[in-house]
């Protein structure tokens, strides 16, 4: 069962289009949310009247500012976002109101005379600017606008660096983009006294149930957050969103439920990935050996905190790479801008570290004539070495995600007609990535096997695609014994599955994977207690198999057991959890349960004359451990890089005065089925006796700089800002020229 | 009006509401969607007397009188069409939001060329957009469908 | 609540127009208009649609030409056996506008109407020297293609008229043609530059006649009449080829957008120009 290509349980829903998403959600008596936004990057709010938009026939309430209490503001880590806008605006689309209407048309129209008057006050949308003196402060706590600023000190920098041979020095800078799943974000919620139940399409049940139970003073216990399986998440699910929006809209209409939906548009200024600039100073020694890094990095975090104070410490650890360097350190900071909030997004934070070490990689590589491929693997850490943390690294396989990625490649280029006009230049390119997990969570499990031998399984890990409701089913198959046809997974939903802290980073396969296991370890030992009287059997002499509980010579089915003990069910719970963390000052202590990894190869061929590049061929591998369903394992792999291509070659969101000016697929391109590599190969590691864990962002942070080393390998320009446009290619082409 | 869908009439008040609104909200069709707005995704593709267009962007009066196939009419008695089975077999999703879109896309493709190459299927999907990248197996399973089509014949 | 008019012929049609001014909007195919609506771009209070008007969806190779009529699906002349024969690159053009679902709604009429500077089919049709028949309530006339487009989002046609069909002049059995289009960004994506060529050379490979239009860099397709005539009476040489890409690239004052700067597309002019014209020469 583990091990098996079974197909997604829900398999036959996703093909009849009968999966229920959050967007098909209907209540009776349900009303439809509108959200009135801001139009300022940055203001004081003087007046937010909706007198006349309550007069709309079919509007049933408006939430605005002054219907908050003491606890307007929420935030993961700090409280610094309004439910809805209180007395300030800090960016273009900020919640100012909400309407609940009895149509979606009644809720728009009211939106339009929601009368609204602006103080402007000067904005920043660059997050090296805000620092600056003079920069206007976006919140009276952080005066400079750093709201987190994380640190590592390994080693003697100055030592190290005085040792070296050369020192490089160079910045890598991601733009803001978005995380643009299909289904937008999508929220309802309904009152019953002091009840609240909320339906969410999110990716954190019981973080959005702990913040909305202190926004809303209730216990958390009279929250309950249902979630369907989700319509793509890649962390823009991950946190808090529109909930404790829409909880407060429905506070507000008799026990009516409300339903928010948000338009393409919307999502934009919903949550956003992190621009960053990297700056990487880097000393090297003619043996081809590091002596120093330090890695200076500024978060673009957006108008409020949100998962930043917690993702820009990951971004820290992130950051170093994957090898050998004896002195560290870093300065990684989150910094506040007029900018929507920036959240949690695949391959979070190492998608643009990725970018900056490893396109830095090939630099000094070049400079210092040695093949990119063997400096890397001169390098990279193996296990049993110590990390940048100091911690020990335990089952690491860079060396053999980076030659599998090569392998893959092929020793000749693949063929191609060459694009019109003129020979296209040929290059390849390597990349490399190492990337932590949760360092503190949990995840629990439940059990409850019924009399007709139906295994229930209550699990709060989301299903967003990646499969993870059918993986907690193959491994309670093989950990449990039982068919897979027994199982039925159900949830989350926070009234009856346990606790989880998240699905993201893909922790899921790993924590909540572990957490089934001593769940059905648990079973299994009830099991047989119960079983060994009636086969006659001591305990440790029976084994579980297809549902049935076997001695030597005889078996006896789950079902058959608790009929013969007159039980109706047997419930068993399990859990797993990791608490491990670093020294705020020093970035010192164990970053992770277990290192995420992967590598790409990428060979391209430009076209000189336009600057576009084909990808003729991408060879992506991760180190996936003990592998559950290898289907769903290369579909995460060929995903990651599919995704990858991305904001590798084609995503920005564009801003005017905060305001977006492309809010919409026509003008932010995503991946089409022609934009990917000719060829695609995705390898999974494999390693039986290795650990379950999660694939879910292994090869993406590698495709950024993988092309872009292919891109210099072909024609000799380096491009340091994503996307890597045509244009940029050929901008660089003429520089070089020039010289 | 009257709306023609799955083999079935239908009467509808559609006033100026898009196919897919009345789609969704008036007939239950709950597996058409809206991914864009503006045509790019294929997440709200619907077959018209045979023929993919987008759903977010036809007026349900446009379309009163033409046979409307959504993924919910390809079942025949319970059983699968061949194309979902494929998707199924080759592993052609993830999240699926955008899978009733490929297989009605599909579905047209194959009525007009059942033996596709790749590049034909690339062509013709082209304006399908799969967020999650399963786009490998979804050309693999365009081409198990196709293959099974040949055989049953 | 919108009325939704649905006139069988286009006197009903342009008269209903004629009637409703301001307050009206004609829909063909529906990709332009509904997502107009959608986004409150445009509020009419009447929408004519010209889905019941028959016998305007035609293709016609007739001896003066190609004539298709306005309301003639993308898709149809994709797919169109007359309309490979007659021009293959033509063909090509419809093939690449957007997806498979925009080509089974869109019309051609729609298509020029709505005068969107990143459409493919204006510039080929440019190149071709097409026209179009319009009517209005009282009157017939023809726009040449050339004379057609104003501006943004902006044509000829009068308020009360309607685009009724396309008509593209015979082309000699010794012409060529050839549509380009560039994508900077995805392969989905809207143009960044177009350019349709149409050339006719002599028994010994002279040009006797040059049309190149460029578009989606523009405003409007543009055709540079000094830099064709730079052509007539000599071979397409090499160094002819980049003489007239490189006064086309001189000569247009390219617009700004996602899919590329000012100067980027002066230079993917020039590149793309000398394409066009280099298959025009070699395809013969």
């Amino acid at each position: 069962m583990i091990g098996e290509s079974v197909p997604m349980l829900d398999s036959v829903a996703r093909v009849t289009g009968a999966v229920d998403y959050m967007i098909n959600l209907r209540l009776p008596n349900m009303l439809f949310g509108k959200i009135v936004r801001s139009q300022a990057p940055h203001a004081k709010l003087l007046k937010v009247d909706h007198t006349n938009a309550l007069q709309v026939p079919g509007v049933v309430a408006i939430l605005t500012g002054e219907d908050l209490g003491a606890n307007a503001f929420y935030g993961v880590a700090v409280k610094d976002q309004g439910v809805v806008a209180v007395d300030r605006v800090r960016y273009v689309g900020e919640p100012i109101a909400a309407i609940a209407a009895e149509s979606l048309s009644a809720a728009e129209e009211a939106a339009l005379l929601i009368d609204i008057e602006y103080d402007e006050l000067t904005a920043v949308f660059d997050s090296q600017a805000a620092i600056q003196a003079g920069a206007p402060a976006l919140h009276e706590k952080s005066p400079n606008n750093i709201f987190k600023h994380a640190k590592l000190r390994h080693g003697d920098l100055d030592a190290a660096f005085a040792a070296a041979d050369e020192i490089f020095e160079d910045t890598f800078t991601s733009p803001v983009a978005q995380q643009a799943s299909l289904e937008p974000h999508v929220s309802a919620a309904q009152w019953d006294g002091e009840h609240l139940t909320l339906w969410t399409a999110s990716q954190a049940p019981f973080m959005v149930r702990k913040t909305l139970s202190e926004i809303l003073g209730i216990a958390p216990e009279a929250v309950r957050v249902i979630v369907p399986p989700l319509g793509g998440g890649y962390g823009g699910k991950g946190h808090i969103r529109i909930e404790p929006l829409v909880a407060a809209m429905a506070r507000k209409t008799k026990g009516r439920p409300v339903k928010f939906v948000l338009s393409r548009a919307e999502e934009f200024v919903t949550v956003t990935k992190h621009a960053a600039s990297i700056t990487l100073k880097t000393g090297v020694k003619r043996d081809g050996t590091f002596t120093a890094r330090q890695v200076t990095i500024y978060w673009n975090g957006g108008a409020y905190a949100d998962a930043s104070p917690m993702l820009v410490p990951a971004g820290m650890v992130r950051s170093v790479g994957p090898y050998r360097i004896p002195a560290v350190s870093v300065d990684s900071y989150g910094i506040y801008t007029n900018l929507p909030p920036a959240g949690a997004y695949r391959g979070a934070m190492s998608s643009q570290t990725t970018w900056a070490y490893e396109s830095q990689m090939d630099i000094i590589a070049h400079k210092m004539g040695w093949d990119p491929l063997e400096f890397r693997m001169k390098n990279l850490f193996v296990s049993g070495e110590h990390f940048a943390t100091g911690e020990e690294l335990h089952d690491v396989h860079f060396v053999e995600c980076l030659e599998a990625s090569a392998k893959g490649l092929g020793a000749s280029p693949s063929p191609l007609t060459p694009p019109p006009g003129g020979e296209g230049k040929r290059g390849r390119g390597y990349g490399v990535m190492m990337k932590s997990t949760v360092a503190t969570s949990k995840s629990q499990a439940r059990l409850k096997l019924m009399v007709d031998g139906t295994v229930m399984l209550y699990t709060s890990t989301v299903e967003m695609g990646q499969g993870g409701h059918t993986t907690m089913a193959q491994i309670t198959a093989e950990t449990l014994g039982v068919p897979l046809s027994a199982i039925k997974v159900i949830g989350p939903d926070t009234a009856i599955t346990p606790f989880d802290s998240t699905t993201s980073a893909s922790r899921s396969t790993s924590m909540m994977g572990n957490a089934v296991i001593a769940a059905c370890g648990s079973m299994k030992k009830k099991l047989f207690e119960l079983g060994a009287p009636l086969l006659e059997t001591p305990p440790d002499q029976l084994r579980t198999e297809n549902g049935f509980i076997v001695a030597d010579e005889t078996s006896i089915s789950f079902g058959d057991i608790l009929k013969r003990n007159n039980l109706n069910e047997l419930d068993e719970a399990g859990e797993y959890s990791t608490s491990l963390g670093l020294d705020p000052e020093t970035g010192q202590g164990v970053a992770t349960p277990h290192w995420h990894q992967g590598a790409g190869a990428a060979e391209v061929e430009v076209d000189p004359e336009t600057g576009r590049i084909t990808i003729l061929r991408y060879s992506a591998a991760a180190f996936a451990g003990r592998v559950v369903n290898p289907r769903m394992a290369q579909l995460q792999n060929d995903g990651n890089v599919i995704f990858g291509l991305g904001p590798t070659l084609m995503e920005e969101i564009l801003f005017d005065g905060g305001q977006p000016t492309n809010p919409n697929l026509a003008d932010y391109a995503i991946p089409s089925i022609r934009d990917i590599p000719n060829e695609l190969i995705s390898i999974c590691i494999e390693s039986d006796k290795g650990e379950m864990h999660g694939i879910g962002e292994m090869t993406l942070p590698s495709v950024a700089p993988a092309i872009a080393n292919a891109i210099e390998d072909a024609i000799g320009v380096r491009i340091k800002d994503l996307p890597i446009t045509a244009e940029k290619i050929l901008q660089a082409l003429r520089e070089k020229a020039e010289k | 009006m009257i709306l023609n869908v799955n083999g079935s009439k239908h009467e509808v008040e559609a006033g100026m509401r898009t196919l897919l609104e009345v789609l969704r909200d008036d007939l239950g069709l709950v597996g058409t969607k809206e991914g864009c707005g503006v045509g790019m995704c294929g997440a709200c593709t619907v077959l018209v007397d045979g023929k993919p267009i987008s759903g977010c962007l036809t007026l349900a009066q446009q379309v009163a009188g033409n046979e409307i196939l959504t993924v919910e009419g390809l079942e025949k008695d319970g059983k699968l069409h061949p194309i979902q089975q494929a998707f199924i077999d080759e592993g052609a999703f993830q999240c699926a939001y955008c899978t009733p879109g490929f297989i009605l896309a599909t579905a047209a493709l194959l009525n007009e060329n059942p033996s596709p190459g790749e590049d034909e299927i690339r062509e013709y999907l082209s304006g399908n957009l799969c967020r999650c990248g399963s786009y490998q197996n979804i050309i693999k399973a365009v081409k198990t469908a196709s293959e099974k089509a040949r055989q049953d014949v | 609540m919108i009325k939704f008019l649905e006139p069988t012929d286009f006197s009903e049609a342009t008269s209903l127009l004629d009637q409703y001014a301001e307050e009206a909007k004609v829909i063909a195919g529906g990709t332009s208009v509904v997502m107009m609506l959608q986004q409150k771009l445009i509020a009419p209070s009447v929408l004519i649609s010209l889905g019941r008007v028959s016998n305007f969806d035609f293709i016609r190779h007739e001896k003066d030409g190609l004539h298709i009529g306005a309301l003639t699906k993308l898709r149809d002349l994709e797919l169109s056996e007359v309309v490979k024969k007659f021009c293959p690159a033509l063909a090509h053009t419809f093939s690449v506008v957007a997806n498979i679902r925009v080509r089974n709604q869109a019309t051609i009429g729609g298509n020029l109407s709505a005068a969107d500077y990143a459409a493919d089919p204006p510039a080929m049709l440019t190149a071709l020297d097409a026209r179009a028949q319009v009517q209005g309530p009282n009157e017939k006339r023809e726009i040449p293609l050339s004379e057609f487009f104003l501006g943004f989002y902006t044509t000829a046609l009068e308020p009360n008229e309607i685009l009724t069909e396309v008509i593209i002049p015979a082309l000699p059995s010794s012409a060529r043609a050839a549509y380009h289009k560039y994508t900077s960004i995805s392969a989905e994506g809207r143009p960044c530059v177009a350019v349709g060529a149409f050339a006719d050379f002599d028994p010994d490979g002279k040009c006797l006649d040059l049309r190149i239009a460029v578009g989606a860099a523009v405003e409007t397709p543009q055709r540079l009449m000094e830099a064709e005539a730079m052509a007539h009476g000599h071979a397409l040489t090499d160094e002819l080829i980049a003489a007239i890409a490189e006064q086309y690239a001189q000569a247009l004052d390219p617009l700004t957008d996602v899919r590329g700067s000012a100067w980027y597309r002066r230079e993917m002019i020039r590149v793309f120009v000398k394409r066009a014209l280099q298959e025009v020469r070699d395809d013969r």
